[in-house]
């Protein structure tokens, strides 16, 4: 029986595209509490290997289970690799949520209205309670000014911030942020990265793609570092960030110092 | 040569055991085809032709001039052709007294109101398409051509105009082949057209099927000719508008 | 006051069926074309080349003789079956292909097509990545579509669809041809009877022109309604 205590474990995850690998069979296990950053250059696979996680890509290897329910799969006409069962799929995805590098706010949707729709129609929660915790979720983001504003009328880090509003309103068992603060003006990283720190210090489990070392170093308690699909290091921050034992990850480190 | 009467043969057999698909009636369909092709064409020059003159008084401005032009197009963008057909065809025949005189001559011929409603038409549409070529020529042109000294009648008829009507092609295209199609209402005003020829067959012989989906191939082959012949003038006239690879 | 020689309320009769047939022909056409732009971006081989061959054969061919051969060439298709299922099983059906539903049908498919390219555009236009959060939060495909594709799309769709609207309207005269005593029809009759053209062609032109500036209208405040979030209008974060 697998150990329903464990939020995601992920094993021997292989993905390509084209013909092109781009996962070399990769393997995490989330434990509660845990925030594991994933590190390396762009095309190293990260973003790749966060997307595969809920299957908004689908890997061609390898197996998920996500508190102890493994995803069941099939190989349909094409030979493609396809969940066996899309209701599974969409159960699972509910309790891990995504935050994207592009927020991808839905535009016509007020800021309030974004942090409801999924917990209304997906969570079937009357509105009204949807209402009263999306308010509560956007004071804690520091956005309960904002909550009728419309995405474009905000800037990017308060967009932000109510996407991650909008995450926290299914309370993920797991948070996925893929490069939250890359498309954000320098001044605006420290707002979203103080919250991602909250959430951290709260006991959320999270896994977050990130060029940001200073957070990796101070908020995660596991680091991988990747490489060409493969993890090339892992390990406490305070271990392999200081003394990185890889020659690729002491290049990766080295203009920083 | 063998091989190609015996491939012929059953297709002769069938022919000759038809009434639909005979001398006769190809002959029709041949006529219609005739009368479609000149309805078209004539309105089409002739509404080209007007359209330039309205297409650059609809940007004037002076109010008195930009806005009976806009009347015109707004009337007969905004409704049927039909409706104009029949205005043409019967606000001339119904004149007291007309049949008396010489302009009877050309009124008796259903195909002078026809040409009247689809040159006007034509012309409408033709005028509101080099309108917005017109006004959307980049600012640059004009001001080099400004730069250069060029007086507004210069700068019309050697720059403006020849870059408007490149850019108005593809919508140009269109309404060709627009009123390709809306010329088969012509047959309603007893003008044996391309349509006109299938009705009075289907009406004959009671056969819906060859007559109509003939004239629809029919048509389908002209429309995608014009199509082809528009694609093929885009590329000569508009290739350097195209990034270059 | 205008003297329609008695020929006023058939008039009014007449534009009402001229709406009626305009909007459940648009009706059609929409769901068509939602239907084939869906097709169109399918990954389904065959069922891309059927929306496309349907626009095509749709682009190539007049709209006045698709409209004689499906009402026309219908009834005689239903008569043959009816025959049929007559001399085989001995039950008497009579179909009578209406004239009002052969409009319909011709019309929305007709447009149906035109609507299909609308639409299609209008669904490549919208961010792929406002989808995949959707689907991150575990929404349903139908969920997906009806709260974020179906409202982003239309804000792209509404001028395209506004002038398909407005060539439909037009369309619905052809009705009269094939017997429909839309207003077209019965001012036809009218100038046949009494020998005033004017008289009737000028008000049903205008008739157009109304409902033509009426729809306008709408469409402006569906525009108003899917730009929501993108105007420029109301509070902006800096202030």
């Amino acid at each position: 029986m697998a150990d329903t205590s464990i939020p995601l474990e992920i094993n021997h995850l292989h993905k390509s595209f084209n013909g092109n690998p781009v996962l070399n069979g990769l393997s995490l296990k989330a434990q509660k509490g845990d925030v594991i950053t994933l590190i390396g250059a762009s095309g190293s696979g990260k973003s790749t290997f966060l997307r595969c996680m809920n299957l908004l890509e689908m890997p061609d290897q390898g197996e998920l289970i996500v508190h102890g329910e493994a995803i069941g799969f099939k190989v349909d006409r094409k030979g493609q690799r396809q969940p066996e069962d899309w209701k599974q799929v969409e159960r699972i995805r509910a309790r891990l949520s995504m935050v994207f590098q592009n927020f991808n706010l839905w535009p016509h949707m007020t800021l309030i209205e974004n942090v409801m729709a999924a917990p209304v129609h997906v969570l079937k929660m009357p509105k009204a309670q949807a209402r009263e915790k999306g308010m509560a979720l956007l004071k804690r983001v520091g956005l309960s000014e904002r909550a009728s504003y419309f995405p474009t009328q905000m800037s990017g880090g308060q967009q932000q911030r109510g996407a991650i509003a909008r995450a926290l309103a299914m309370d993920p068992e797991v948070m996925l942020f893929d490069e939250p603060t890359s498309a954000l003006d320098p001044e605006l990283v420290g707002d979203v990265l103080h919250v991602m720190h909250e959430l951290a210090d709260e006991g959320r489990t999270m896994i977050v793609v990130t060029h940001e070392m200073d957070f990796a170093r101070d908020v995660s308690n596991h680091v991988m570092f990747l490489h060409q699909g493969l993890i090339e290091e892992q390990g406490a921050p305070g271990d392999i960030l200081t003394s990185p034992r890889s020659e690729r990850l002491q290049q990766f480190l080295a203009p920083r110092y | 040569m063998e091989q190609l009467s015996t491939l012929w043969q059953p297709v002769l057999s069938w022919m000759n055991g038809n009434d639909i698909f005979t001398p006769n009636t190809f002959e029709m369909y041949w006529s219609g085809l005739v009368n479609t092709v000149h309805l078209v064409f004539v309105s089409l020059v002739i509404g080209l032709i007007i359209a330039v003159p309205l297409a650059i008084a609809r940007g004037s401005s002076n109010l008195w001039i930009r806005k009976p032009v806009w009347f015109f197009t707004y009337l007969f963008r905004g409704t049927p052709l039909l409706i104009q057909l029949y205005l043409a065809y019967y606000g001339f025949a119904f004149i007291p007294g007309i049949q008396d005189t010489w302009l009877w001559f050309f009124l008796e011929d259903p195909i002078y109101p026809a040409l009247l409603a689809f040159t006007l038409n034509t012309a409408a549409y033709t005028t509101e398409i080099f309108h917005g070529a017109i006004q959307s020529t980049p600012r640059g042109e004009i001001e080099a051509a400004r730069a250069y000294g060029m007086n507004r009648f210069t700068m019309l008829r050697r720059i403006v105009l020849p870059s408007a009507f490149r850019r108005a092609l593809p919508a140009y295209g269109n309404e060709v082949i627009f009123m390709l199609h809306a010329s088969a209402i012509a047959f309603v005003v007893s003008i044996t057209d391309l349509t006109g020829a299938a009705y009075y067959i289907y009406a004959r012989f009671y056969a819906p099927f060859a007559a109509f989906l003939f004239v629809a191939v029919l048509y389908m082959a002209l429309s995608f000719s014009i199509q082809g012949l528009f694609k093929y003038l885009e590329k000569r006239l508009l290739g350097h508008l195209k990034p270059q690879s | 006051m205008l003297d329609l020689h008695g020929y006023g309320p058939r008039l009014l009769e007449g534009s009402l069926l001229t709406l009626e047939l305009a909007l459940l022909s648009l009706l059609l056409a929409v769901l068509l074309g939602l239907l084939s732009a869906s097709a169109k971006l399918s990954s389904s081989r065959i069922l891309r080349g059927i929306a496309h061959v349907y626009t095509l054969v749709i682009r190539g061919v007049p709209d006045l003789v698709l409209m004689l051969l499906l009402f026309y060439g219908g009834q005689i298709g239903i008569n043959m079956a009816t025959d049929w299922i007559y001399s085989e099983f001995d039950v008497d059906i009579f179909i009578n292909i209406n004239a009002f539903v052969a409009g319909v049908v011709t019309i929305g498919i007709i447009f149906g097509a035109y609507m299909s390219e609308t639409f299609r555009g209008a669904f490549l236009a919208v961010d792929e990545g406002l989808l995949e959060a959707g689907r991150a939060y575990g929404m349903r495909p139908w969920a997906v579509f009806r709260h974020i594709r179906f409202p982003l799309m239309m804000r792209h769709a509404l001028p395209g669809l506004g002038n398909n609207w407005m060539v439909l309207l037009k369309t619905t005269a052809l009705v009269s041809i094939i017997g429909l005593s839309d207003m077209v029809k019965v001012a036809a009759e009218a100038t046949k009877a009494t020998h005033e053209p004017f008289l009737f062609m000028i008000p049903v032109a205008l008739g157009y022109l109304l409902i033509a500036s009426v729809s306008e209208w709408c469409f402006m405040k569906l525009r108003q309604r899917f730009d929501i979030g993108f105007s420029s209008g109301g509070s902006s974060w800096n202030n």
